[in-house]
């Protein structure tokens, strides 16, 4: 297959603008998709050519498969990009696209399909030997789930068997909470998911977030790039995220990474993906905990510390070109930190507060990079999330990275919303986070509850 | 005498392929077609884009040649106003806009046409998905905006219609 000469991004915001960067160095021309509120964004004045493709409300717009496809269709697009989120792990708008002689960027939609489902997915790590939490299968009554968790003790975690970002959740610390837990974790995980299915798991105290960045080609190639530790968590909401993990050696991150290939391969699996795995600080043991078939936010921290282009791989692996470099030639240098800046107030509960960004002053500098859709007068619409952009620093080690990131985040200046740059100011100046004692819920549990 | 926005391309084409002329009028009823170019392209063209201006049926200069059509992205739509007593019938949805029913058939309206608020004045195909555009208001066609068999956006204007 030749490569393509243009590109559909079915996505908005800074991945929609990282992704027509990409497009760029390629030579291939974009057309972005956008909503109305979204006529006038980076995206789409960066892009060749832009469509406005529905009203600001995302089902009729950025969730709308098929006026994504008549818009690549009818502006002569070979291929799609669908970013993160929307519709970038539908199986249902791989197939569509395939089925309309268009290219989707990601994996095909039977290994959508096998992953996106968190049981059958564990199923299949089980299979290939990839440890997993200890826990059950689908759950069809309270009482299975309390003679699961009477086997595996408690504490013990319902979840969502469709979710994801941690809604259909529950911590359930004792028999007489389960019946309750899964009433309310079901009615969520439907009204997020449209799927009320529940599993229920152990529940690691001091869990930290593993993830290995993997890809593969069409020529069964695959790949790992390293982990990423994305401890820094509030919610099961990723803010701050790492690469080098501080708690992974060498020995501990090849087994990681084997496993995710083992899996990936499995599935055939072809793009990005994202093998995430709960880390236990105390056994120093790891389970598989779901993988994502997608491009993900936290990306760029990969490709500092390891100096490949995801987002391009991404473009030529759909093009049917092989990888371009082995397994050999990955090396990890230095240590990268990203941290979010969402227009969220963190001294209110993390709310999230539109506006239009009277000043935005992005901090610059050797090893500093930002990913973002926002200047000076963006109108942040209330329609979407709430992430303006990423703040990415490169350093030659931890303590260096963590020196920049902090230099970074003082001289980053916005006005007009909220952001989360004071909370991160204080994540980095904390004890805990120097000395990577940050688990998944030490933002809830130690840091909020201290302030 | 009805002209369609092929006619009317037609006689861009022909006009821009004569050599030594510079400058054509043609009157058809309440229609007045006023053509100039000039030796610079980049005149012409603007020339040509004023002229078909005062034209009530198209909305873009035609493209220089075939190659160069092909070479480039089409432009994006034009963002029309609708002039002050007009309505403008916006597409609901982001498709293939088809001012007939099916191809060979008769188009849903013509400019001049009396329609009322429920009439269907064309379809918009997503996915093999044919969505009926009905007028929304009573009046009188005044323009057709979208070129027919092609993309049109979300929120782009079709139709203009002189509301009573």
């Amino acid at each position: 297959m030749a490569m393509f000469n243009r590109i559909l991004v079915a996505n908005r915001g800074e991945i929609a603008v990282r992704v027509i960067r990409a497009c760029q160095q390629l030579g291939i021309d974009t057309v972005a998709a956008v909503s109305e509120p979204d006529r006038d964004s980076l995206p789409a004045r960066l892009a060749t050519k832009s469509v406005c493709i529905g009203p600001a409300r995302a089902t009729e717009s950025y969730l709308k498969a098929e006026a994504l496809v008549a818009a690549a269709l009818g502006t002569g697009c070979q291929a799609v990009h669908p970013g993160y989120g929307f519709l970038s792990e539908r199986a249902s708008f791989s197939r569509l696209c395939k089925e309309s002689g268009l290219v989707f960027i990601g994996p095909s939609p039977e290994a959508i399909d096998s992953m996106g489902n968190k049981i059958a997915a564990v199923r299949i790590a089980q299979e290939v030997g990839v440890p997993r939490v200890p826990g059950s299968g689908r759950l069809e009554t309270a009482n299975d789930a309390r003679r699961v968790a009477a086997e595996i003790g408690y504490p013990v975690l319902l979840k969502a068997a469709a979710g994801g970002g941690g809604r259909g959740m529950r911590i359930v610390r004792s028999e007489s909470e389960i019946a309750s837990a899964m009433e309310s974790a079901a009615a969520e995980a439907g009204a997020a998911f449209g799927d009320t299915a529940l599993y229920v798991e152990k529940f690691i105290e001091r869990a930290r977030h593993i993830e290995i960045q993997i890809l593969g080609d069409s020529h069964g190639n695959i790949v790992h790039l390293g982990e990423r530790d994305c401890s820094t968590q509030r919610r099961h909401q990723k803010l701050i995220e790492e690469a080098p993990s501080p708690v992974i050696d060498e020995e501990l991150r090849n087994r990681l990474g084997t496993a995710a290939i083992k899996l990936a391969r499995r599935v055939n699996y072809q793009g990005a993906g994202t093998v995430e795995f709960v880390f236990d600080s105390d056994s120093r043991n790891f389970y598989f905990l779901e993988m994502n078939t997608r491009i993900q936010v936290e990306h760029p921290v990969t490709e500092m510390v390891t100096g490949r282009d995801l987002v391009v791989e991404q473009i030529r692996i759909a093009a049917g070109e092989p990888l371009s470099f082995k397994q050999s030639d990955i090396t990890l240098i230095g240590h990268s930190i990203e941290c979010r800046i969402n227009a969220e107030d963190a001294t209110r509960n993390f709310m999230p507060r539109p506006g239009v960004l009277t000043t935005w002053q992005p901090a610059s500098g050797d090893g500093v990079r930002i990913d973002s859709h926002c200047y000076p007068g963006y109108k942040v619409p209330p329609y979407y999330d709430s992430l303006l952009g990423k703040l990415i620093v490169h350093g030659a080690n931890r303590l260096d990275a963590t020196r920049r990131m902090i230099e970074a985040l003082s001289h980053f200046k916005v006005e007009g919303a909220p952001t989360t740059i004071p909370f991160h100011l204080q994540v980095l100046g904390h004890d805990d986070f120097k000395a990577a004692r940050v688990t998944t819920r030490w933002v809830e549990e130690t840091l909020l509850g201290t302030l | 005498m009805e002209i369609s926005q092929q006619d009317l391309h037609q006689i861009l084409k022909i006009v821009d392929e004569t050599e030594n002329l510079a400058e054509v009028q043609i009157t058809l009823g309440d229609l007045r077609l006023h053509v100039r170019r000039f030796a610079q392209p980049d005149e012409r063209r603007e020339a040509m884009t004023q002229s078909v201006a005062e034209v009530p049926m198209t909305r873009r200069p035609p493209r220089g040649g075939e190659s160069a059509a092909a070479a480039t992205p089409p432009a994006p739509p034009t963002k029309l106003e609708v002039p002050p007593g007009m309505h403008g019938i916006r597409a609901p949805m982001l498709g293939t806009f088809y001012r007939a029913p099916s191809p060979g058939e008769k188009p849903f309206v013509e400019v001049g046409q009396r329609v009322k608020a429920d009439d269907t004045i064309a379809v918009i195909e997503v996915m093999k998905l044919f969505n009926s555009i009905s007028a929304g208001v009573d009046g009188v066609v005044d323009r057709i905006v979208a070129n027919d068999a092609t993309l049109v956006e979300y929120g782009e204007v079709l139709v203009l219609v002189k509301a009573d």
